[in-house]
């Protein structure tokens, strides 16, 4: 049973990996391009705030690092002249540095006042660059962001998306390696219990303050692609919303899964551009905030359970059982 | 204007506007004290508390002030399903269930009142818009004098219900010790669900006299008072009302000095500036005991 | 039953997906096809609702009247494609790709927030398709450097125009009428104060106030200069700090959200009783609504008021424009929504004059349009885009609000200029001036 599900979830990585790579020729919709480079950079910011919360911290404010990321980039790049391809990784540093000392004032604290703080955090960063930092940041009129290649080569737009295609598959890859690693059980033990896991000689704080930094860097490439794709940059960029997506992405997808933000980010997109398409407008939000509830209640480990989910149930129903309380345990 | 007339002016919009803080921060500590939950949506019973007023206003034309009542005993009803349908299901399955699940609710009130109401900005007249007595040297509008007699009076009623009333002390007994009065024959859920309606019903006050008071409002009105209110009660102590209201008004005292001082733009920030250094020197909050 | 196969179909949905919305590129004979970007959902959805409404009356009209005749003498039929920017830099990027590549359209109008349209720009560099933006306050749009800008142009006045035209207003109107009511001499300088949006908006007012003053050397000196955070609802501090310096008028970059609690707390609160001078985005039905009796004597710069319409020749156009929105949505349309309109008109106007819907021809008529105006006042009636940046010239007017006791708000009345204005700017009676040194 167990052998026959790795090879089953072999050959469903390898499928997905052929249509990534297959769907720019299959289509020749520039919108459906731009979507999908929309969409990976998005996958790596929610696998990157999965990261942080499979280390037991939930951040509200992770726009701080994805805005973070995507400034320090641009201003390097638009200042050295260094092509962005390179310039990401530094801006990504930058945001990885300032993730530790967020980090410094959050590992002490717990859940919500954690949360309460990265969500400050995003209102304290953006509140600066549009005051002292403005100089540099161009205040509230943004600035113009290097573009990841010009458009005056031939099929830009193709070579941009497998170049984003590359540095998703490089993150998940990364983060398949962190959580497979003895910094990942450490980051498991921390947050199913931080008593235990100090008795067993693990330090809590050095490991949240890594979490912290890995969570950051990642937000940060992230960031820092979005605006090189775009090209142009403004502080609207730490808004709520970029704040909140990452964590409806995860929470549908499965929290603390590696497949969870893939899924989650692909699921919601679709559905997203679905609802759009039939005109509907607020109702957008109320329907993804019902599906936000419903898998926190219904579907605790996000869709990479619902397989699993749906055969317990109809083997519960088989069996006449009474259907458990959902998510109690 | 004497200088001491300009400090008594800001003293004085500091307390009104503490009212709306307290009013929901009490609500706040009320939930959290009984059923150890967080609910970072609590802004949105505020928006809805707003509406709710608004609405029976524009159809009836009746005074908003005596239509507190009626919009806090609908925000008791709403509070009450979300609490047993969303609430009750994730008890207990950890803290960051319950702040995901707050992110969920804020996109179906906030835009599901955008359906309903248009998210269009909207006002109430008081009938008593224009009114102003004098108070020492200062000439106040009589509105703000009412919003606070109807804070104290909620205050002093939920005081008084809490003590007096064999449902209260149930609520100070299962916030006290939770597994004890379970042991001791008190139906915890029902507490909960009374609780958590009480806790919404006070945010719906706070929403009315805040628009009363010719605060205009839109479905997003919420938000940021909520999470202010959240900053205060980190600050002043879960659980702890005194502290509440102490914290609400050094928030609105600092808020208004960093618009002075620093820019306008700090207003919100500064909030979070302070929040966070509080909680680097005492990670439970300046009067927290065990954080949680 | 395991992921892979989700995975799989979720990725065969992507394909299909992909497949369907390209079969919808077809380009129908005979139509020309106009995407309308606007914020239908976020933030700013009211204006953006506002702004692709109007847009339908305009293209309704255009239709009813013919549509538009081509180089071959073949009529073609406007067909309006709306794409919502949801308030947001990624969206306006998502809704201006999907008209241009997929959808196809013709022509693009519309655009709100500058923030949200600096960032699709690229895409309308790239693709090299004429955009007449129609709702972003910023001359940032156009004057971008690092871009190429050429098929974007601007109908819509930017702040620098509204900071200029208030300014002079001030210079000409209101401080002779407060030396007068103070009987000082002639070059008493004048107390203004600022209260603006900490956003490129109030920022954008704020340059242009201060440079006004220094190019044309007025005797109006900026005594405070205060700011707050968009979508703040206290002001009294602030309100109470220009109080202390003594202004002679206050002038609001704010939002309508904002600008009704500023007076309202001025006047009531802190007992400000000075003129307070609004920017044109004020000038809607809410804001009336909210300021209530407080706005009286308050001056709003403006093009296009639901209640009030200048002396002279647009004056039934605009009310014309104002019945069928109303008679089609039951509400009344804002400046945005009038200039959306235009909008329409402006594309459909350049791809007559082209004769094509050639996007390089489309452009050089929309750089050599000159054409009457259409509701909203044009310097020398005509709407034309200028050389350097593509901007068209707005002429704007400054309203004065009295208050009307039957219905408990004020109304506006138009007091400058000498052309549009249908009587003259007061003091009110409680108005005080600062100190008179």
């Amino acid at each position: 049973m167990h052998f026959k599900q790795d090879a089953m979830r072999k050959y469903g990585i390898i499928a997905i990996l052929a249509i990534a790579i297959a769907i720019p020729f299959l289509t020749d919709s520039m919108f459906i391009l731009n979507l999908l480079v929309l969409m990976l950079i998005f996958i790596i910011f929610a696998s990157a705030w999965n990261l942080l919360a499979y280390s037991g911290q939930g951040s509200l404010g992770h726009a701080a690092f994805f805005g973070i990321g995507a400034y320090a980039s641009t201003l390097i790049a638009v200042k050295s002249g260094i092509t962005p391809f390179v310039t990401i990784f530094f801006g990504a540093a930058v945001a990885a540095f300032i993730g530790i000392l967020i980090g410094l004032t959050c590992v002490r604290l717990k859940e919500w006042f954690l949360a309460m703080v990265t969500f400050g955090f995003a209102i304290i960063v953006q509140t600066l660059t549009v005051s002292v930092l403005a100089p540099v940041t161009g205040g509230w009129d943004g600035i113009a962001s290097a573009r990841l290649l010009s458009p005056s080569i031939p099929g830009y737009q193709i070579i941009e998306y497998f170049a984003v295609l590359a540095i998703t598959i490089a993150s998940i890859v990364a983060i398949w390696y962190i959580m497979k690693s003895r910094i990942g059980l450490a980051f498991l033990a921390i947050r199913e219990n931080e008593l235990e896991a100090q008795a067993a000689g693990i330090d809590p704080v050095r490991y949240r303050l890594l979490a912290f930094a890995i969570s950051a860097y990642l937000a940060g490439v992230a960031g820092a692609l979005q605006i090189h794709h775009i090209g142009y940059l403004t502080p609207e960029l730490y808004g709520v919303d970029n704040s909140f997506w990452p964590v409806t992405y995860v929470i549908l997808g499965g929290l603390g899964t590696l497949a969870g933000p893939v899924i989650g980010t692909i699921v919601l997109t679709i559905i997203w551009e679905g609802l759009k398409a039939t005109g509907l407008t607020f109702g957008r939000y109320v329907i993804v905030g019902a599906m936000l509830i419903l898998a926190i209640i219904f579907l605790p480990r996000g869709l990479v359970s619902l397989p699993e989910q749906v055969q317990e149930w109809v083997k519960r129903r088989k069996r006449k059982e009474p259907l458990p309380e959902p998510a109690g345990d | 204007m004497d200088n001491m007339g300009v400090f008594l002016q800001i003293i004085f919009w500091g307390l009104y506007a503490g009212c709306i803080y307290i009013l929901l921060a009490t609500g706040l500590n009320l939930i959290f004290g009984v059923m150890k939950t967080v609910n970072f949506a609590h802004g949105e019973f505020l928006m809805l508390g707003a509406y709710i007023t608004a609405t029976i206003f524009f159809l009836t034309g009746i005074n908003p002030y005596l239509i507190i009542l009626l919009s806090m005993l609908a925000l008791i009803g709403i509070g009450a399903v979300v609490e047993r349908f969303c609430f009750r299901p994730i008890l207990g399955t950890g803290k960051l269930n319950e702040i995901f699940l707050s992110i969920g609710l804020i996109y179906i009130f906030q835009n599901g009142a955008a359906m309903i109401w248009t998210d269009e900005w909207q006002s109430v007249k008081s009938p008593y818009d224009g009114i102003t007595i004098p108070v020492g040297s200062l000439f106040v509008p009589l509105d703000y004098i009412l919003i606070m007699v109807f804070t104290a009076a909620i205050l002093c009623g939920l005081y008084l219900f809490l003590n007096r009333t064999t449902i209260g002390m149930q609520m100070r007994a299962t916030s006290q010790n939770r597994k004890g009065a379970m042991l001791v024959g008190i139906n915890v859920e029902r507490i909960d669900i009374i609780s958590f309606g009480m806790g919404c019903s006070l945010a719906a006050a706070a929403g009315t006299l805040w628009i009363v008071s010719g605060q205009i409002f839109n479905p997003y009105m919420g938000s940021i008072p909520a999470i202010k209110a959240f900053a205060i009660i980190i600050l002043g102590g879960l659980g702890s009302i005194p502290g509440a209201i102490i914290g609400g008004l050094l928030m609105g005292l600092a808020e208004n000095g960093a618009a002075f001082l620093l820019g306008g733009i700090w207003k919100d920030a500064i909030s979070f500036v302070i929040l966070i250094i509080v909680l680097v020197v005492r990670p439970t909050g300046l009067f927290g005991e065990k954080g949680e | 039953m395991k992921y892979p196969v989700i995975f799989i179909a979720i990725l065969l949905i992507t394909a299909f997906f992909a497949g369907c919305t390209q079969q919808q590129a077809t380009a129908a004979p005979g139509v020309i096809k106009i995407g309308v970007i606007a914020s239908l959902t976020g933030p700013a959805s009211n204006v953006g609702t506002n702004m692709w409404q109007s847009a339908q009356v305009a293209a309704d009209k255009v239709n009813a009247d013919g549509g538009v005749t081509l180089k071959d003498g073949s009529k073609a039929q406007l067909k309006l494609i709306v794409g919502d920017d949801e308030s947001t830099q990624q969206g306006g990027q998502k809704a201006a790709t999907k008209l241009i590549t997929d959808d196809k359209v013709d022509i693009l109008v519309g655009g709100y927030s500058s923030a949200v349209t600096s960032a699709y720009e690229q895409t309308i560099a790239e693709y090299k398709i004429p955009y007449i933006v129609t709702g972003a306050s910023s001359p940032i749009i156009t004057h971008r450097t690092d871009i190429d800008t050429s098929y974007i142009f601007h109908h819509c006045p930017t702040t620098d125009t509204y900071g200029q035209y208030t300014t002079m207003f001030i210079d000409q109107v209101v401080r002779p009428a407060v030396n007068k009511k103070l009987g000082a001499s002639a070059d008493r300088p004048f107390r203004l104060a600022l209260l603006y949006q900490d956003t490129a908006f109030g920022k954008g007012i704020q340059t242009a106030v201060n440079d006004t003053i220094v190019k044309n050397n007025l005797k109006i000196i900026l005594i405070s200069q205060q700011s707050f955070r968009m979508g703040e609802s206290d002001f009294r501090t602030q309100l109470t700090a220009i109080k202390a310096t003594n202004p002679d008028a206050v002038y609001l970059g704010a939002f309508p959200n904002e600008g009704a609690p500023i007076i309202t707390q001025a006047r009531r609160d802190i007992g400000l009783n000075t003129i307070f001078l609004n920017a044109e985005n004020n000038d809607n039905a809410q804001f009336y609504k909210d300021v209530g009796q407080y706005g009286e004597g308050a001056i709003i710069e403006s093009r296009f008021s639901p209640y009030t319409a200048p002396a002279g020749a647009v004056a039934d156009s605009q009310n014309m424009f104002k019945q069928s929105y109303f008679t089609r949505f039951g509400a009344y349309p804002d400046m945005m929504g009038a200039s959306t309109y235009e909008g329409v008109f402006i594309a459909a106007k350049a791809i007559a004059n082209a004769g094509t819907t050639d996007k390089a021809t489309v452009r050089q008529a929309l750089v050599d349009l000159k054409m009457p105006q259409i509701i909203e006042v044009m310097k020398d009636q005509t709407i034309s885009f200028s050389p350097d940046f593509r901007e068209s010239t707005f002429d704007l007017w400054m309203e004065q609000l009295s208050y009307n006791a039957t219905l408990g708000e004020t109304r506006p009345v138009i007091v400058w200029p000498d052309n549009l204005k249908t009587t003259d700017f007061t003091l009110p009676s409680w108005y005080m001036a600062g100190s008179s040194s």
